[in-house]
C-alpha cells in the first residue's frame, strides 16, 4: 500500500497580489494591482511506498463523490460553451487528455473559468474533465478534497499525475511578473567612483521611460507615484522604475535628482533623457489621449 | 529665507504666485489632510505640506506644460524647502480655460 507524503512547494492562494520584489523595509501597503484568480496555485508533492495503511481523510470531503465515481465531462471548444456545460462554482477537478489519461487535478474558485483557460493553453490535453463541486469551499475544504481525488488516482494508478508534479508550470497560471526596480548604485557599503548625478544621467539616457517613484512598482508608497505606475502600466509601456525612497541602493538620490532636473517633487518621468513632468501632467497628456505618441516614438 | 511669519502656508502661496504670475484666476488648496499617512507629513511633524494649486495667466503663453510647473516651482522655492511637500498644480492660459 502506498502512503504519501505531501511536502507543499508552495502554498495555495486565491486572491494575494504577487509581490516579487518586495523589500523589507517597506510597510506592507495594499497594492491596487489585486490580480482575480480563479485557479489556485498547487500543492505539488512526493510519493513514498511504505506498508502503512492510508488514513481515512476527514468528514467534509464525504459529501465529495469519488474520482472513480464522477462522469468526465466533455470539453467543448467554445468558451461560451464550456462555461455553459460547466459551473462556476468552487471545487476540485480532473483533466483527463483524449487518451482517457489524467493530466491534471486542480482547485479553482471558478471551474468553469478554469477550464476555459486551460483548453485556451494546452487544448491537447483537455478533452475531458471530472467535476467536484465542494460546498462551503474554504481552504482547507478544496485542498482536502483535492487530496483526496489524489490519492484515489495515486492509489489506483500509482502514479501522480503529470500535470501535478513538482516543477510542472504547465498548468499553473503565474501571475504576470513585474519588472523588478532598477537600482542606482551596488548599495550603501559600496563607495562610489562616479557622481551619482552622472549615474541618474546615464540611466535616463540609455533607457527610453524612467519613472522615479516613491515605493516599488508592485507597491508604490504614495498616491502621485501610484497614479503614475498605474498610467505607465495601463498604456503597455515598458518602463524603468527607481525607488527613491530606497535608502540601501539609492541613497542620496532625491536631491541629487531634484538639483539635476531642476524639479522638487517625486514621482518624475523621464523619458529619452528628458524630463516629462510629475504625476499632474503625466495624467493630463494620459487624459488628452497624447501618451500614445510619446511612447510609440 | 522665508519665515513663517503670521500668514498661512497658503496665503504665502497665493501671493507669491499672485504678484509675480498676474493671474486671472488663482486657486489654493490645502490637501494635507488627505496625505495624513504619508512619510513625509510624518517626519516633519508640519501639516502644511500639500497643495492643490489652480493658476490661470497669460504668462503661461507659450510655455509648455514642464516650463509652467518649473515657473511655479521657482516661485515657491522657498515653501519648498521649509516643508512643502507636494504640489498638485493646474496651470492654464486664459484661453485654454475658456475665458
Amino acid at each position: 500500500m502506498a502512503t504519501f507524503n505531501m511536502s507543499f512547494l508552495t502554498q495555495p492562494h486565491s486572491s494575494l497580489p504577487y509581490f516579487p520584489n518586495f523589500s523589507s523595509q517597506n510597510t506592507p501597503s495594499f497594492s491596487s494591482y489585486s490580480l482575480p484568480k480563479t485557479s489556485l496555485i498547487l500543492p505539488s508533492f512526493t510519493v513514498r511506498r511504505q506498508n502503512r495503511t492510508i488514513t481515512r481523510r476527514i468528514v467534509f470531503v464525504a459529501a465529495l463523490k469519488k474520482l472513480s465515481e464522477t462522469d468526465p465531462l466533455t470539453v467543448p471548444v467554445q468558451p461560451n460553451e464550456i462555461s455553459a456545460r460547466f459551473p462556476n462554482e468552487s471545487g476540485v477537478y480532473a483533466v483527463y487528455d483524449s487518451n482517457g489519461d489524467l493530466q491534471f487535478v486542480g482547485i479553482s474558485r471558478n471551474i468553469a473559468a478554469s477550464v476555459v483557460s486551460h483548453k485556451n493553453s494546452v487544448p491537447q490535453f483537455c478533452s475531458s474533465v471530472k467535476v467536484g463541486v465542494v460546498d462551503e469551499p474554504n481552504r482547507t475544504a478544496l485542498t482536502e478534497s483535492w487530496k483526496s481525488w489524489m490519492e484515489e488516482h495515486i492509489a489506483t494508478s500509482g502514479k501522480v499525475p503529470p500535470g501535478n508534479e513538482p516543477g510542472n508550470s504547465t498548468w499553473v497560471r503565474q501571475p504576470p511578473k513585474k519588472k523588478a526596480d532598477l537600482r542606482l548604485t551596488p548599495g550603501r557599503h559600496v563607495q562610489l567612483t562616479v557622481p551619482l548625478e552622472d549615474l541618474i544621467d546615464r540611466l535616463v539616457k540609455e533607457n527610453k521611460v524612467v519613472a522615479f517613484i516613491k515605493g516599488s512598482r508592485s507597491a508604490p508608497q504614495c498616491g502621485f507615484s501610484q497614479r503614475v505606475v498605474g498610467i505607465l502600466e495601463s498604456e503597455g509601456v515598458d518602463y524603468e522604475s527607481v525607488d527613491v525612497l530606497d535608502e540601501e541602493y539609492n541613497a542620496g538620490l532625491r536631491e541629487t535628482l531634484k538639483n539635476y532636473s531642476n524639479w522638487p517633487t517625486f514621482p518624475q518621468i523621464f523619458v529619452k533623457g528628458e524630463l516629462v513632468g510629475g504625476c499632474d501632467i503625466l495624467t493630463s497628456m494620459y487624459e488628452k489621449g497624447e501618451l500614445a505618441s510619446l511612447f510609440k516614438s | 529665507m522665508a519665515s513663517r511669519g503670521v500668514l498661512s502656508r497658503a496665503n504665502r502661496i497665493k501671493s507669491r504666485l499672485q504678484s509675480a504670475l498676474q493671474p486671472t484666476i488663482i486657486e489654493v488648496e490645502d490637501v494635507s489632510h488627505e496625505h495624513a499617512g504619508h512619510a513625509a507629513v510624518r517626519e516633519t511633524g508640519n501639516n502644511e505640506t500639500h497643495f492643490n494649486v489652480k493658476v490661470v495667466s497669460s504668462k503661461f503663453d507659450g510655455h509648455n506644460l514642464v516650463k509652467r510647473h518649473r515657473m511655479v516651482y521657482d516661485l515657491l522655492s522657498d515653501e519648498l524647502q521649509s516643508g512643502l511637500h507636494a504640489l498638485s498644480i493646474v496651470a492654464k492660459t486664459p484661453k485654454e480655460h475658456g475665458l
